[in-house]
């Protein structure tokens, strides 16, 4: 009996694994101005959330900061929460300058520069967008009975993640450039008797095309 | 033995049915979802005010607890109270020199306040996903302030609006999404008292006299 249920719970399990929808990546970018980072300097990473009707989510930034930590060409990337919280309430969705002239503005007061210069930064990476389902079909219908539960049908969805970062730098109060990253993907959930889901990863893809295209934006001086 | 080999055998197949039974019976009862507000919340970066405040929150001020009773939504109890307290005694305490928490305006013995806050909850609204075409929690908080001179004489009376959303996510539960909708409400609130609150016309020209 265990058997019985231990063996198609694990092919699943890998099968999950193994097979996950498919996803399509576009990263693209535009620079103005070349970039330095020099040895201590860090970066901020932080997402906009003024849109009425969406918001970039909090593990998109997270999940980008944590990729530009990583790798041979790694940056010193202050965590979103912190440096939020340092600077409140002048980085709140409401309060956060949307132009650069507004962080110009901002710095006309003495303690918000003080902060910046404790954290070393040199560059404000904004990240704008979300990812959302743009299209579903199937269904997929389960049952009980005494013999116990099962569901039998098909079920797909389509998600689009689209992020665009602007790339200011603190130090020159410039918009240096913009990275886009677009990620397109479609997942299945094929149930016989149990339900597998074939999910497609679509704004881990966005993240990590994203956070690419940044490493090779500040490792190219231009 | 045997029979008791053939009951264990059973046993896997009953909790299954009685899973799925549960996971369908679950969204179709109307249960009570109840949530108590947590969150951190930073001291404001402003300059402070030379004055002695003394601020008295009212009881349902201090113990806000919202309860829904609109029939055709799910029932929630969200106790607002203790967050919104928290959120109040960092940030008052950043915007003036000192601050003197009083029971009433002006308070029985003499003191050497300036100036008198009375926060008001007036009301308080919250958005589900599946009620709106958007995958967010959205919240709306509408306060009414009061500040009044050291005889206790009313100098300005303004409406603090403040508001948070969330994205749903996947795995993430009702109560967290919401909770997180209201720190984020709760923190709007507190920049826009931190950051409004000499810029209010009556303040303003109070603080010029004062000066």
């Amino acid at each position: 009996m265990k058997t019985q249920i231990l063996v198609p719970l694990v092919l699943c399990g890998l099968l999950t694994l193994v097979v996950g929808g498919c996803t399509t990546v576009t990263v693209d970018h535009v620079k103005h101005l070349p970039t330095e980072l020099k040895e201590g300097e860090s970066v901020v990473v932080i997402g906009r959330r003024s849109g009425s009707n969406y918001e970039t989510e909090p593990e998109l930034v997270s999940c980008i900061g944590s990729v530009l930590t990583q790798g041979e060409n790694a940056l010193n990337v202050i965590p979103e929460q912190t440096f939020v919280d340092s600077l409140y309430p002048w980085f709140e969705a409401r309060t956060a300058p949307t132009q650069i002239q507004g962080l110009q503005h901002l710095l006309s007061y003495n303690q918000i520069g003080k902060v910046f210069d404790e954290y070393n930064v040199h560059y404000i990476i904004w990240v704008d967008g979300n990812t959302e389902k743009t299209r579903s079909s199937g269904s997929i219908s389960c049952g009980i009975s005494g013999a116990g539960a099962a569901c039998f049908g098909f079920g797909t969805w389509d998600k689009t993640a689209e992020y665009e970062a602007s790339i200011w730098d603190y130090q020159n109060k410039k918009l240096i450039g913009k990275v886009s990253s677009v990620a397109d993907g479609t997942s299945y959930m094929p149930a016989i008797v149990v339900p597998i889901p074939l999910i497609a990863s679509v704004q881990k893809d966005a993240c990590k095309g994203m956070a690419q295209q940044l490493i090779h934006f500040f490792k190219t001086s231009k | 033995m045997k029979r008791v080999n053939r009951n264990l055998g059973r046993l896997p197949k009953t909790l299954l049915s009685i899973f799925f039974a549960g996971c369908i019976t679950l969204p179709m009862t109307g249960c009570k979802s109840t949530l108590q507000v947590q969150g951190n919340f930073p001291s404001p970066l402003v300059n402070q005010l030379p004055l002695t405040m003394g601020v008295k929150y009212n009881p349902q001020f201090r113990e806000f607890n919202y309860v829904e009773k609109n029939e055709k939504r799910d029932d929630w109890e969200i106790g607002i109270g203790s967050a919104q307290m928290a959120l109040f005694d960092t940030v008052l305490p950043a915007m003036f020199k000192q601050v003197i928490a009083i029971n009433e305006i002006p308070p029985s013995e003499g003191d050497n306040i300036d100036l008198y806050f009375e926060p008001t909850l007036e009301e308080f609204q919250y958005n589900m996903p599946r009620e709106t075409k958007i995958n967010m929690y959205e919240v709306w908080i509408k306060y009414n302030m009061k500040v009044y001179d050291k005889h206790g004489q009313l100098i300005a009376d303004w409406i603090l609006t403040a508001y948070g959303k969330t994205p749903s996510a996947f795995m993430k539960s009702e109560e967290s999404a919401l909770n997180e909708a209201l720190v984020v409400a709760l923190r709007d609130a507190g920049a826009g008292l931190a950051l409004r609150f000499a810029h209010v016309p009556e303040i303003n020209s109070w603080l010029e006299q004062y000066k």
